[in-house]
């Protein structure tokens, strides 16, 4: 009996409580579900030569109903972190299928594991391999680790109240009424929604990060600078990496990856971005969404395969020409509706004439993530170039607490909900 | 012993380090946030005066550096003339927003002007709306007995029959009640709680911080309260009239100046493209009481209308702030003014 789990459980069950009190029964009823399903699986496999395929197939079925009845069919909100926790429960019935434990975790732990408060809302989507196994055994909270903690508590606190809610505020009141506004200001619109939606889900990640951390956890990082990927498929080997790994370990290689032909890899790609579109949100332009980044892939990879010159395009150009797909992407993402989208698109492209309106913290939160990407192609091979502070340091303490001062003194008070959380 | 040590020198170094950060943070305000101190009076032309000879820096909505005229009024440091007119009203016509040469005093002085000299007077001060300035009426008649005229900027006309009579009782004048005398009887506490607030602007900002984040879910309130068109409609009823024009026969009495409302009313942008005006439809009953009374109203609705069908500009709002939200911008001062100068005589 692990003391701290079940501790850890009743606090997982508190903080949820408070933010869906009555989702409450659904978390615990579909995590009991989950750890009885994948007991049967265990059960059946070490038991009996019986293929698991078609019991392990129909507990995710019933996971996946679930999902799909509150997101598409119920029309009531959709309970707090149904998205990202089933995908975690999905998670363990495919690893118990796949043989990944040689011991089957406890109960504690499959519920801990599913209503782990820190990813409960908005993930990291831990992978079941990667996460239970360290329940039991989590790592010593050392000088280094509560440092790392900390630095990533202010980062992702500055990161959401400063940058992603200071940036909402032009989002928001362009997208409402965006036929008042020029084409140029939709376009740097579009580009403050881009910036926006990755201030607000990375400091997210990053406050999640640092609540595993301090308990002694190890969760993935969500975000590798998503903005300097040169092709679509490298934008989401870098954008929401929990996502998208766990749709390529439990929907595209399941699904025969690229081992069944080309023609086979294009309709897997396609088809994993359509279901990553329809994860998103049940409206039509989700569906859009996912359609044409699968379809960007598809055709980048068809080109890249079939190109006869040696003509490299080179890569800035390439990093520009991604990111204004990935840009104009998020426009019918973040459009309540598909002609509210084709709205903004269409006058973008015919540059309409309206109000104009340049908002400053576009550029300057544009300024600081062009910086730290340029520091990051420079000094750290074209990944993250932010590191712990040393707060053993003096320079380290200061710049701390700069910027804890300075998430007061610039700290937008309006918005405040999480993107992600409605997803 | 050791360890106790370490721990305090560890204690010692983050108090360091904070209050490094903090004087980081406090110098960066100088360059961001930085408002100037307040006098408050009771019996003048205003509620309050600003620091005379002192300087501000407003960057949370537009930016302004704002210098501060040895009477503690928002002016350009120029010579006053003695053919000047005044201008009243709250903080739009303080204009801590942007540039003191874009605001519509000012731009109203160099258009009409060329002298080098201050004819355009403007006292405007932070929360003296409509009501508040005709409550000092006495007052700017005393302080300023030589105006030509008057100019009350106002952006509501959501007054009620009860806060029209109260806007005729007077706060009275007191000709020794100057800043210079305010801030030469001030305690000793007082002066050093000024000079503190002088020096450290981050107090200041993140004390805003805190009552806007308090205030966050009231104003939010108190504006869908505002949009509802119906919310000021029953105030017209009964003796509405008879009440606004008792206030605009009572401001005659008073000054046979020129007087002029300056009314510019708030906006919204609507879904359609279009740009709405948010009115109490008390503009009719201003227009034709002030009309009775030889007050001249200028409504800026048309104005506003026209420059946003035929220009897309938009009156309210600053780049690092939304459209259609907040004070009134450059561009708005400028169409103020233009107003303005149609009407001084």
């Amino acid at each position: 009996m692990n003391i701290f789990l079940i501790v850890l459980l009743i606090i997982n069950y508190i903080f949820y409580s408070f933010l869906d009190a009555g989702s409450l029964a659904l978390l615990i009823g579909l995590s009991l579900f989950t750890y009885a399903g994948g007991r049967y699986v265990y059960h059946v496999k070490r038991t009996s030569h019986t293929d698991t395929k078609k019991i392990c197939l129909a507990v995710i079925a019933v996971q996946v109903g679930v999902l799909c009845y509150f997101k598409y069919l119920s029309g009531a909100s959709l309970p707090v972190g149904l998205s990202f926790y089933m995908l975690m429960a999905i998670s363990f019935i495919a690893d118990v299928y796949r043989d990944e434990y040689s011991r089957f975790p406890s109960l504690t732990e499959v519920l801990v594991y599913i209503s782990f408060f820190p990813t409960v809302i908005s993930g990291p989507i831990m992978k079941s391999k990667d996460m239970i196994p360290q329940l039991s055994a989590r790592k010593k909270l050392t000088f280094g680790r509560v440092e790392r903690a900390i630095w990533l508590l202010a980062a992702g606190v500055f990161m959401k109240f400063v940058m992603a809610d200071r940036l909402s505020v032009a989002v928001d009141r362009v997208y409402e009424a965006p036929l008042v506004y020029s084409g140029i200001t939709l376009f740097l619109t579009s580009v403050a929604y881009t910036l926006q939606l990755l201030f607000d889900f990375a400091g997210y990640s990053y406050m999640a990060t640092a609540a595993a951390s301090l308990l002694g956890y190890d969760i993935m990082a969500n975000f590798n600078l998503p903005y300097i990927s040169a092709t679509p498929s490298e934008f989401w080997r870098r954008w929401h990496i929990s996502l998208s790994t766990w749709l390529r370990d439990y929907v595209y290689i399941p699904l025969g990856g690229s081992r069944k032909g080309k023609m086979r890899t294009y309709i897997n790609i396609f088809l994993v971005m359509v279901i990553s579109g329809l994860w998103h949100g049940s409206t039509v332009n989700f569906l859009i969404w996912g359609m044409l980044h699968g379809l960007g892939q598809v055709v980048h990879r068809f080109i890249s395969e079939n190109r006869k010159d040696t003509v490299k395009t080179p890569r800035i150009l390439s990093m520009i020409i991604t990111f204004l797909f990935v840009n104009f992407l998020w426009i019918p993402f973040r459009m309540p509706t598909l002609a509210g989208a084709w709205t903004v698109f269409s006058r973008i492209v015919t540059l309409a004439p309206g109000a104009a309106y340049y908002y400053t913290y576009t550029f300057i939160f544009a300024g600081v993530l062009l910086l730290t990407e340029i520091a990051g192609i420079v000094r750290a091979n074209g990944n993250n170039p932010l590191k712990p502070l040393p707060l053993d340091t003096m320079y380290g303490r200061i710049a701390l607490c700069v910027l804890i001062i300075a998430t007061g003194m610039f700290a937008y008070f309006g918005s405040g909900a999480f993107i992600y959380a409605q997803f | 012993m050791q360890k106790f040590s370490r721990y305090i020198k560890s204690i010692g170094g983050w108090f360091v380090a904070a209050v490094i950060a903090a004087i980081i943070c406090n110098t960066l305000c100088f360059a961001f946030y930085d408002p100037c101190q307040e006098l408050v009076r009771e019996h003048g032309a205003t509620t309050g005066y600003l620091l005379p000879d002192s300087h501000g820096v407003y960057g949370l909505e537009g930016y302004c550096i704002a210098n501060i005229d040895s009477y503690g009024y928002v002016n350009r440091d120029m010579e006053r003339s003695d053919d000047y007119y005044i201008v009243a009203g709250a903080s739009h016509t303080e204009g801590l927003f942007i540039p003191e040469r874009l605001r519509y005093s000012d731009r109203l002085n160099d258009m009409l002007y060329d002298d080098g000299k201050l004819h355009i007077i403007n006292i405007g001060k932070s929360g003296n709306y409509l009501s508040v300035v005709l409550q000092h009426l006495d007052g700017i008649l005393g302080e300023f007995p030589d105006a030509k005229g008057i100019i009350i900027e106002t952006d509501s006309l959501a007054y009620d029959t009860k806060a029209l009579y109260d806007s005729m009782i007077q706060a009275g004048y007191d000709p020794n009640e100057t800043a210079g005398s305010i801030l030469s009887s001030m305690s000793l506490r007082s002066r050093l709680s000024i000079k503190a607030k002088q020096y450290l602007p981050l107090l200041r900002l993140l004390h805003k911080q805190y009552y806007t984040y308090r205030d966050s879910k009231k104003s939010e309130e108190a504006e869908s309260d505002i949009l509802d068109p119906d919310f000021w409609r029953s105030e017209y009823e009964g003796d509405f009239e008879t009440a606004l024009d008792d206030l605009m026969h009572f401001i005659r009495s008073k000054t046979d100046k020129q007087v002029i409302i300056l009314y510019h009313p708030a906006v919204r942008l609507m879904d359609d493209g279009s740009m709405r005006i948010l009115t109490n439809n008390a503009e009719s009953y201003y227009k034709k009481v002030c009309a009775a009374n030889g007050i001249d109203f200028v409504d800026m609705t048309d104005t506003f209308l026209r420059a946003y069908n035929e220009e897309h500009i938009i009156p309210y709002g600053f780049s690092n702030t939304t459209p259609g939200d907040g004070h009134v911008n450059a561009a708005a001062h400028e169409m103020m003014a233009e107003e303005l100068k149609k009407v001084i005589r």
